[in-house]
């Protein structure tokens, strides 16, 4: 699992927000565009791109995109 | 309950499919407290065991059997007696956005929802398993999601509106044999499977959401109250209804 890929990965579930602006240091829960239909489209992804299931905790306890990713990576 | 009261269940037998569990295994309660007998159908061995440890040998029995499976609908309706009604309460719920919708999913989910219950009915009515002429009852248990659009319950969602729209048509077939058939959308349930929604939605928006309902969320027991309603003879002039259980949420504003 690649943090780079995980990175663009999830940058791929918003449609409106400029892609320069989700880093891995980003608080992707304070975007204008997050939203729970945002939040189930990152579930998605994890679970078919790296078969890692993300729960409601997971994303409740992580501020940026990095943490998220240390967070499942090591499962 | 006076066992000559129209809404009692006594002398009478039904199958509940999804008994192991949340609204099937609510309902298998209710049937006995009303006075009739359970046969539970389910995958899960150990907890049909205890449900037949709570309501006792006399009222409850089970059999083990995954409805997804041709040969277990088979050897399941095989082994029952003839019975006066049917609940389908067996089912899944996998929560994807359309962006991610696979074929493989669909099938899953359609088969455990759509086809199970389909399936199940045809065989229970090629065998003649369920009395005729006695205002028997199906009931299946749909969801109000087949109502309303909620984001990631596509597959879910559709497979309730196949089924809502099966139970009218099989209504149809089956009036001549005065045997009813009868669907409930419930809304939002406390049960394992509702469960899953704090794992995908925040707590902040599923306080929201409970907050819309003016009598708050459902407890499986609400669902089973009112299948036992549709399965005794007070409900024997209705066939091929649809009743949404939701405590105000969709009408009261």
């Amino acid at each position: 699992m690649d943090k780079n890929e995980f990175l663009k990965a999830f940058a791929d579930q918003f449609d409106e927000t400029e892609p320069a602006l989700i880093t891995l240091d980003t608080k992707f829960k304070e975007l204008e565009e997050w939203s729970s239909m945002v939040a189930l489209m990152i579930i998605a992804m994890a679970d078919e791109n790296y078969n890692k299931k993300i729960t409601g905790a997971d994303l409740r306890e992580s501020d940026t995109i990095g943490q998220l990713y240390e967070r499942i990576s090591s499962r | 309950m006076d066992q000559n009261s129209p809404f009692s269940l006594s002398g009478k037998i039904f199958v509940v499919a999804g008994a192991s569990s949340g609204i099937g295994l609510s309902i298998a309660k209710a049937v006995v407290q009303c006075g009739g007998k359970v046969i539970g159908i389910a995958r899960r061995e150990e907890k049909l065991r205890e449900m037949v440890a709570e309501l006792g040998e006399g009222n409850a029995s089970y059999i083990k059997a995954d409805l997804t499976k041709d040969e277990d609908i088979q050897r399941a309706v095989d082994m029952l007696p003839e019975i006066n009604g049917y609940v389908h309460a067996a089912g899944i719920l996998l929560h994807q956005p359309l962006k991610f919708i696979k074929r493989e999913l669909l099938d899953q989910v359609m088969n455990a929802n759509y086809y199970s219950a389909v399936l199940t009915l045809s065989e229970l009515v090629k065998r003649k398993k369920i009395r005729r002429n006695l205002y028997s009852s199906i009931v299946l248990i749909s969801s109000i999601s087949n109502q309303v659009g909620s984001k990631s319950l596509l597959a879910y969602s559709s497979s309730k509106g196949a089924m809502s729209a099966a139970a009218r048509v099989i209504a149809s077939e089956l009036a001549i044999q005065k045997i009813r058939v009868n669907t409930l959308e419930p809304a939002m349930v406390m049960t394992d499977i509702a469960a899953q929604a704090s794992e995908v939605h925040s707590a902040e928006a599923l306080a929201k959401d409970a907050a819309a309902y003016p009598f708050g969320y459902g407890l499986p027991e609400d669902i089973a109250y009112c299948t036992v309603f549709l399965l005794s003879d007070a409900s024997k002039w209705i066939t091929a209804q649809t009743l949404t259980l939701d405590g105000g949420w969709r009408t009261i504003v």
